[in-house]
Parts: structure tokens; sequence; C-alpha cells
């Protein structure tokens, strides 16, 4: 009986393992899913003066930042350098992955969770050659923060 | 009461015949090249009548200065021209939405490795504006070149419109100019501004199997540098590599109506122009490995009896924000997919 009883208990542990990893496997790069759903760290629009407006924010780990086309353009947020046709354009802290929007349409949105803390630089595939590129700079968690 | 004379007006009326020496001396002195800044003076002196018939003399003599006036002659009446190297080339290039660039009338900053200096110019053979910029139309400062002195369709200043649609195909079979051509365009593009007037250019309902001034390689090219240096094309554009261009007759329409049905239109698939923002570049500044496609139909017609282009505003039913007309179409489009092979 006790035996059985470690066993469901075993099953009930790796099916919460299983549930988390999916949770966290959803997340990308692996931040804590509640930030998913939280407000983000900070909104940037994208502009049809090719612009990220701001053109820098700060957050801490785990912080979403959301970028929003209010623009009539289709615009990308690209941070990987084999996209880039300017090295100067892109800037990755070491360990942190690449990522990229894909188009987006005017009035589409994206969001981004930062789980390495360094300076980002990103660019929009389309309108890199008339300077539009961005900075993030994410800082390390906050107390509180998750 | 006699009016007050001015001293001037005054000295005119004691002495007529100085009058038209003035003119002689102003005109001799304008034709002149060298200083611009007396050529300017002169010019703002001048009588409106005098200063246009100058002006179509300047005109005649930079066309005569057309740089590919043999080669032209010697394509022109070619009936059974050679095909390109490898085969012909199939494109067809999209765009399904998403804003576009409409450039607006701007004095376009003359690149230095395009134009050369004052002392050493270059580029101004041609109709001006068309294939070249006459020396006295440029602006200088210190020595230098900085910008035209009339407005063109190149240049910095832009508007963003909605729902940008292009649609094209098309078949580069010939290589050279030539009086007959197997290559053709299909092209539909559309735009949309804020009132939601719906323009829109078709094109091509015969191709410029040759050009006026300039080659146009049966009527579409593929893989090659058009523009600035090249002398094909205005200089007003920085040297580009173009990956695709077409020369042909189409209409220009707005909400469904053709407002103008019989224009040269002009379309191309280069490298990136455009630096930060969205300036027209000098060719130092080109990203090559960003593509955009522009659209032209440009304020001038082709006078088949003169072999040159005439000065005519394209009727776009566009009027900017001072209330005059936009007369010309100069759209780029920015999102796009691009398909081409051979055979």
């Amino acid at each position: 009986m006790a035996e059985r009883a470690d066993s469901v208990r075993a099953r009930a542990g790796v099916l919460a393992m299983v549930i988390l990893g999916a949770v966290f496997a959803g997340a990308p790069f692996g931040a804590p899913a509640a930030a998913v759903a939280s407000a983000p760290g900070a909104v940037i629009r994208l502009t049809n003066t090719l612009a990220f407006e701001p053109k820098a924010v700060t957050v801490h780990v785990g912080q979403a930042v959301e970028w929003r086309n209010g623009s009539l353009l289709v615009h990308t947020v690209t941070a990987d350098p084999a996209l880039a046709a300017n090295a100067k354009d892109v800037a990755l802290p070491a360990g942190a992955k690449p990522f990229n929007s894909g188009d987006l349409k005017p009035g589409a949105t994206y969001r981004h969770i930062f789980a390495v803390p360094g300076r980002y630089r990103y660019f929009c595939i389309p309108h890199e050659g008339a300077g539009m590129v961005g900075e993030v700079v994410v800082l390390p968690a906050q107390v509180g923060v998750r | 009461m006699k009016p007050k004379l001015t001293i001037e007006d005054s000295r005119v009326r004691r002495r007529p015949g100085r009058r038209y020496l003035l003119l002689g001396v102003l005109a001799g002195a304008t034709a002149l090249s060298g200083c611009a800044a007396t050529q300017n003076a002169m010019m703002k002196m001048m009588p409106a009548s005098m200063k246009q018939k100058m002006m179509a003399k300047m005109t005649r003599e930079m066309q005569a200065q057309d740089p590919w006036k043999g080669y032209l002659a010697a394509h022109r009446g070619e009936t059974k021209p050679l095909g390109l190297l490898g085969g012909p080339v199939r494109v067809s290039i999209r765009q399904e939405g998403g804003g576009v660039f409409v450039a607006l009338p701007d004095y376009r900053r003359l690149d230095p490795d395009v134009f050369g200096t004052p002392k050493l110019p270059r580029a101004y053979g041609g109709t001006p504006g068309i294939s070249g910029v006459p020396p006295m139309a440029r602006a200088e400062d210190d020595g230098h070149y900085t910008k035209l002195k009339m407005l063109s369709p190149f240049g910095d200043k832009y508007t963003v419109m909605a729902d940008g649609r292009l649609k094209l195909s098309a078949l580069d079979a010939t290589a050279t100019d030539a009086a007959r051509t197997r290559d053709w365009t299909h092209m539909t593009a559309s735009w949309k501004d804020k009132a939601g007037n719906v323009y829109e250019v078709k094109c091509c309902r015969m191709m410029a199997a040759h050009g006026l001034e300039f080659p146009t390689f049966g009527g579409v090219a593929t893989n090659l540098i058009l523009h600035g240096s090249s002398r094909i094309g205005t200089p007003l554009m920085p040297t580009e590599y173009t990956y695709f261009a077409f020369w042909g007759v189409g209409s220009v329409m707005k909400n469904g109506e053709v407002v103008d049905p019989h224009r040269l239109i002009h379309g191309m698939l280069t490298e990136y122009v455009r630096t930060t923002g969205y300036r027209l570049g000098f060719d130092k500044d080109i990203t090559p490995t960003r593509l955009q496609f522009h659209l032209m139909v440009a304020p001038f017609k082709p006078d088949m009896k003169t072999g040159h282009f005439d000065p005519a505003p394209v009727k776009t039913g566009f009027r900017l924000p001072n209330g005059m007309p936009l007369p010309f179409w100069h759209v780029m489009f920015e999102n796009l997919k691009i398909e081409a092979r051979r055979g």
C-alpha cells in the first residue's frame, strides 16, 4: 500500500515536472511563467519615421519588453547577428539567444522576456539601412520581481 | 503728378540703348562657365522672357552633351537583337500590404563622387533632371557643390501611405537596346492616402525597347548598375546595383479612374539607398544587402521627334500639404517577396 502511495507520489511528481517543464518551455529562454502574463517592463512604439520610441529602455531580468507597431509600415524587432546587414546594429550579452519577431504588420505587437542581463542592440530588418535601431539594457532581477 | 523714378529706372529711360547692351552683357556673362555667383546674380536681373530663352538654349546644349548618343544611334534600329547571355530571366516581385514611402519634392544634396566639383564638374550632359544636371542648377559653397537649386523628386522628404501593394511579373530576354524587344512587364502598384483615396499605377502596354537619352536594354534589365555615375538614368539617384529594372508605357489612376493615361513608367529593384532618417544617401551610404523597389512616374514626357524629354507634370491627383498638386510619383516598396529564375 505504502509502495503504491510512493508510486502515486512519484507519478504526481513527474507530472508536475512535465507541466512545469511545458510552462517554462513556452516561456522564451526559460523566463519565469508568471512574467509572461504580467505587465511589460517597458513598451516601445514602432513609428512611420523609422524609429523605436523610446530608442533605449531599461528593464530587469524576468521582465518583458513589448513592441507596438503603431505605424502604417511593416517592421521587425530583430536581435540576430545572422540577419544584420551591419554588425554594429546588433549586440547580445554572453549567453543570450538571438530573437526575431518576424514581420509585424500595422497594429501588431511583440513581446520578449529577457532572461540574461546585459546590453541588447536590435534593429528592424527592412529599415536597418535607414537607421532603425534600438537598445534594451537588462539589469539583474529585482527582489520581488519574478 | 509724375511718378517718381528710381535711379535705375531713370538711367534706362534716358538711354534706352544701354538697356540692350546691359542685357547682352548679362547674357554673355551668364553663358560663361565659371563664376556661379555672378551667373546667379545676372540671372536674377534678367527679364523672364530672356531667362526662358536662355534656359531653352542651355537645355539644348546640355542635351547635345548626352553621353549615350553614340550607343543609342548604333542600337535603336536593330530589329534582331541578341538575347541575354545564359538565357532569359523571369522575375516576380510582390508586396501584400503594409506602408509605402512616397517621395515629396526636395532639394537634392549633390554627391561629390557623382557630380565632381565646380572646377571639374561631372554628370551634366542630357536633359536636366532626366540624365544630367547643368552646373548652373547646382548650388555651391567654398568650392564644392551642395545641393540642387530646384525641387526634384529625389531628396530626403517623404510621407508614408498605407496599404501598399505591388504585383509585378516580368521577362528580361533582350540584351541590348533595339527596335524590337521580347521583354515584357506586367505591374500593378497601389497605395492609399489618409482620406482613403487609392492611387494606382499600371504598366506596361508597351516597353521602351530603346532609350531616348540612356539605354533601356529592351525595356527590362537585370543585374546591372544604374543612376549616379553610371549615367544611365538621373544622376540625382545614387550609383546603385540594380537587380531588376523596367521602362515602359502605362497609366496613372486614382480611385479606379485613369487620371493620366500615357506615361513613361520606370521601376527598379535595387540595393538600399536610404540612410538615417530615410535621407537619400550618397554612393558611400548604400546598404548593399538590403533591397527596395522604386516606382517612378517622372514629370517628363519623351518627345520622339527631338529624341529628348520635355517637362510634363504627372496628374497624380494628390495634393501636397501646401495645396499644390504633387507632379510625380516616386514610391518605395520595402516589404518584398522576390522570385527570379533563368529560362
